[in-house]
């Protein structure tokens, strides 16, 4: 537990960044509403995986992980919203923008056709570096103690969540459980290099198509309005000569 | 010919096979993939399917899409011309959304399936929903009319469809309204502006609005203005859908509507904000059923015809269905029990049989069971495996016993055969509780569904009984068999009926006959022996927020952790078992011998 109290050293690190994000009141309810979130999504991932394991032990485990991730988002989920009533009008404005990142879902792991020990891997790799983010957290809403004590309940829970899983890995996995753990953290690395390598890609190709709709496209527009101001408005006969080829897209 | 139907990357997708006219499987891809509304590829489902036939891809003769996906785009790309320069940051969004994905429809499923590209088909996306509602129904001639938030262009078609007698079969749609001006649109916009997830959520408006008074009906005219032809047109200074993706609504509409409501927000309907909402539900749902009692009723005068098939989304709301028959002088009106996209599915399948291929029409079966069976071994094993008590009485005794179960007070998980096809629970995926007090509907909402208090549950009754609870008009029992329609408590039942009476003492009930789903029936009736009252609240077996249960194992695994007293899956009963006051498995670290200390792995 000691380990997990202080945080993964790049927690440590981000301090500052983390401490500037639930100073603020509406960032911090902002993050508490994506965690709520993340963990619903988290826990009906893992409810799956309950449904699709043979094994029966890993059954009732899932389960019972499950119906923590799903309280956990509920308990983020009424904090939030607490928070939010208590901001009164100018809420409106803060849900406009995206959420801050953060969070510790599934990510977008595949749970159908996914081995049992490929699963608990990954879930005890997850579970341990958000129990080090949750104390990192915990720590920083001292001052908000409905908060905090919601980081105390889930520490708790993800202290049961990295034992059964690491348990469970070296029961079905006696000789290569160590393996599939830093396979599981290896895939963590790689799929973060993904997420922010695609929201690069994206931010490019938004840019680009930004500037090709201020640059090629007012001529289109203007004949684009003068189309429209030319179509009737109201019944319009289906033509017994549109395209009834069954072959074509258009 | 074997003819696979495919709906998809919008909302619901799923796919139906069809094979030698007739339906031999469908299902929704949420069912298999458990993702609430999934809209990806439905490779879950096209598997399914063609295990279930035991088909290969390579055997199919036709692969049909749902909609023409170049058409599609192009009213993607003009809208945002149209709208420049205000299109200026959903433009790049839309652009990359389709044309990353939506618009290579047929590489997409060549590369999936293996199907050579000439046998992938598309059909106009009204044409698939006129399909799925006129080709599945029991009836030769009829008038068609489509409604959802839009297809390609079409947002609204009206017609008719004929199965003649030598086998031929027409469905011809005369005419049809555009985009941007749409009843889906309207309602989904409502929608949003109230706080609930568009395309997810527009019954939960439905349920508001029977506790509001339409008081803003003058308000609601100015944002959607009748033409003199009959149809409408929406005011597009009022919405923003067809300039922004992040939101439907103007600041032209909040200041005529008043400010929006926070989704985070519970609805108080005693309070003057939670009534304003609850107003503005039912001012939204009078108007749209008076659009389309007007519509339906002029398409009636023209055509003649006594049936009516209703398709599209629209066509989910049953409040106005029941408006419709009520109204429009059509004397039968048929919505499938899919009519939504997913359907589509099924209907683009129909549609190239019958039209494209001019096969001869086949009576289609009428019922809404076509996706997976539940395998009640499988539940047995798990509960067993559990250490929860499993019985597997015979027939009459199981059906004894969970009526008696029912008559106790408990709430009763209900998996039978094959799943219901689109998004009601139609007696094979239900939860069913007697349906006499109003604890139990808090009950069912707090412990068990986990939504929001103002929204009802829905009976089901034997169709002999229906008539003595149910005011249910001329051709009301047919709109009611895959609950399309929402109809009045008889005034003397409203009491003894409270937890499916909704607070306007309507219900959105379930009509259903003993060759429909046979078992469930039998239970309605030994049920009623004990009560004296045939009808079982029956909602949809799954959490708020998640797929209906599909499998016997995610039966399962929503009935452990939720408040249902008892699982029936087949011939197999799971009675939950009470709990003891000895730590939980998790507490009791019965689950490890070797309690490893997390932080120190690795």
């Amino acid at each position: 537990m000691a380990g997990v109290a202080r945080g993964a050293p790049l927690d440590r690190v981000m301090r500052p960044l983390h401490r500037w994000v639930w100073r603020d009141a509406d960032r911090r309810l902002r993050k508490l509403l994506a965690f709520a979130d993340v963990e619903t999504d988290g826990g009906r991932d893992i409810l799956r995986a309950a449904e699709v394991t043979p094994d029966p032990l890993l059954r009732r485990l899932y389960l019972e992980h499950a119906i923590d991730e799903l309280h956990h988002g509920d308990l983020f989920r009424d904090r939030g919203a607490a928070l939010l009533r208590a901001r009164g009008p100018a809420r409106r404005v803060l849900l406009n923008g995206n959420p801050l990142p953060g969070g510790h879902g599934l990510d977008d792991l595949r749970i159908d056709g996914q081995p049992d020990h490929r699963l608990l891997a990954f879930l005890h790799v997850a579970e341990k570096a958000a129990a080090g983010r949750f104390a990192i957290y915990r720590e920083l809403v001292d001052d908000d103690p409905p908060t905090r004590a919601i980081f105390e309940q889930i520490l708790r829970d993800e202290v049961f969540h990295m034992n059964y899983t690491y348990t469970q890995l070296t029961r079905i996995s006696p000789e290569t459980y160590r393996r599939h753990v830093w396979h599981a953290r290896a895939t963590r690395l790689w799929n973060r290099y993904l997420r922010v390598a695609a929201a690069v890609a994206g931010l490019m190709g938004h840019t680009v198509l930004a500037a090709m709709y201020f640059v090629l496209l007012p001529p289109f527009a203007w004949l684009a309005r003068r189309a429209e101001r030319r179509e009737p408005i109201g019944w319009v006969p289906i033509a017994r000569t549109r395209s009834t080829s069954p072959r074509s897209q258009y | 010919m074997k003819i696979l139907g495919i709906s998809a990357h919008y909302h619901d997708s799923a796919a139906a096979l069809i094979v030698d006219g007739v339906p031999v499987c469908a299902v929704q891809e949420e069912r298999l993939s458990r993702r609430k509304h999934d809209a990806g590829f439905p490779l879950n489902a096209i598997e399914w399917c063609l295990e279930r036939a035991r088909l290969e891809p390579s055997d199919l003769d036709a692969v049909v899409f749902y909609e023409r996906s170049m058409l599609k785009f192009e009213r993607i790309l003009t809208t945002a011309l149209r709208a420049f320069p205000r299109s200026w940051r959903s433009f790049p969004h839309a652009i990359k959304n389709t044309l990353g994905e939506k618009v290579w429809v047929r590489g997409i499923i060549a590369s999936h399936l293996g199907v050579p590209r000439d046998r992938i088909l598309f059909t106009d996306h009204h044409a698939a929903h006129a399909a799925a509602a006129f080709l599945t129904a029991p009836t030769h001639r009829a008038a068609i009319l489509t409604a959802d938030g839009v297809g390609e262009w079409a947002t609204l078609t009206v017609g008719q469809g004929e199965r003649h007698a030598d086998g031929r079969t027409n469905i011809t749609l005369r005419r049809e309204i555009r985009f941007p001006h749409s009843l889906g649109l309207l309602y989904s916009t409502f929608t949003a502006y109230l706080g609930f997830k568009v395309n997810e959520d527009e019954y939960k408006v439905m349920g508001l609005a029977a506790y509001g008074r339409p008081t803003m009906l003058e308000q609601i005219r100015r944002v959607i203005r009748r033409l003199p032809d009959g149809a409408f047109a929406l005011v597009p200074e009022y919405f923003a859908f067809h300039t922004t993706a992040d939101c439907s609504y103007s600041s032209k509409f909040v200041d005529l509507f008043g400010p929006p409501r926070d989704p985070y927000d519970p609805i108080d309907l005693d309070s003057p904000e939670g009534r304003r909402y609850a107003d503005c539900a039912a001012s939204v749902q009078r108007v749209l059923d008076e659009i389309l009692v007007d519509i339906a009723a002029r398409l009636r005068r023209e055509t003649g015809l006594p049936d009516l098939c209703l398709g599209g989304g629209v066509a989910l709301n049953g409040i106005a269905n029941a408006s419709i028959l009520a109204r429009s002088g059509f004397e039968r009106v048929f919505v499938p029990p899919a009519p939504g996209d997913a359907g589509c599915a099924l209907g683009a399948a129909l549609y190239a049989d019958r039209i494209y291929f001019d096969n001869r029409d086949q009576e289609v079966p009428d019922h809404p069971f076509w996706g997976p069976a539940v395998d009640g071994a499988e539940l047995a094993r798990a509960a067993q495996e559990d250490g929860q008590h499993v019985d597997q009485p015979d027939e009459a005794a199981l059906i004894d016993r969970i009526a008696d179960d029912l008559a106790g007070g408990r709430v009763v998980g209900w998996m039978e055969g094959a799943c219901e096809f689109g998004p009601r629970a139609l007696g094979h995926r239900s939860i069913l509780t007697a349906p006499h007090g109003s604890e139990m509907r808090d009950r069912l909402n707090r412990d068990v569904k986990r939504r929001e208090e103002f929204r009802p549950f829905a009976p089901v009754v034997a169709a002999e009984h229906a008539d003595r609870f149910f005011e249910l008009p001329r051709g009301g029992a047919r709109l009611a068999r895959y609950m399309s329609g929402v109809f009045p408590v008889r005034a003397e039942w409203r009491a003894r009926l409270a937890a499916v009476t909704h607070v306007d003492g309507s219900a959105r009930v379930q009509v259903l006959e003993r060759t429909m789903a046979p078992r469930l029936h039998a239970l309605l009736e030994a049920y009623g022996r004990r009560s004296g009252i045939p009808v079982l609240l029956n909602t949809s077996f799954n959490v708020a927020g998640e797929p209906i249960v599909t499998r016997a194992l995610e039966g399962y695994m929503t009935f452990r952790r939720c408040g249902i007293d008892v699982l029936v899956a087949g011939s197999t009963i799971v009675n939950k078992r009470a709990a003891s006051s000895a730590p939980s498995f998790k507490e009791s670290g019965a689950w490890s011998s070797n309690n490893v200390a997390a932080s120190t792995v690795g």
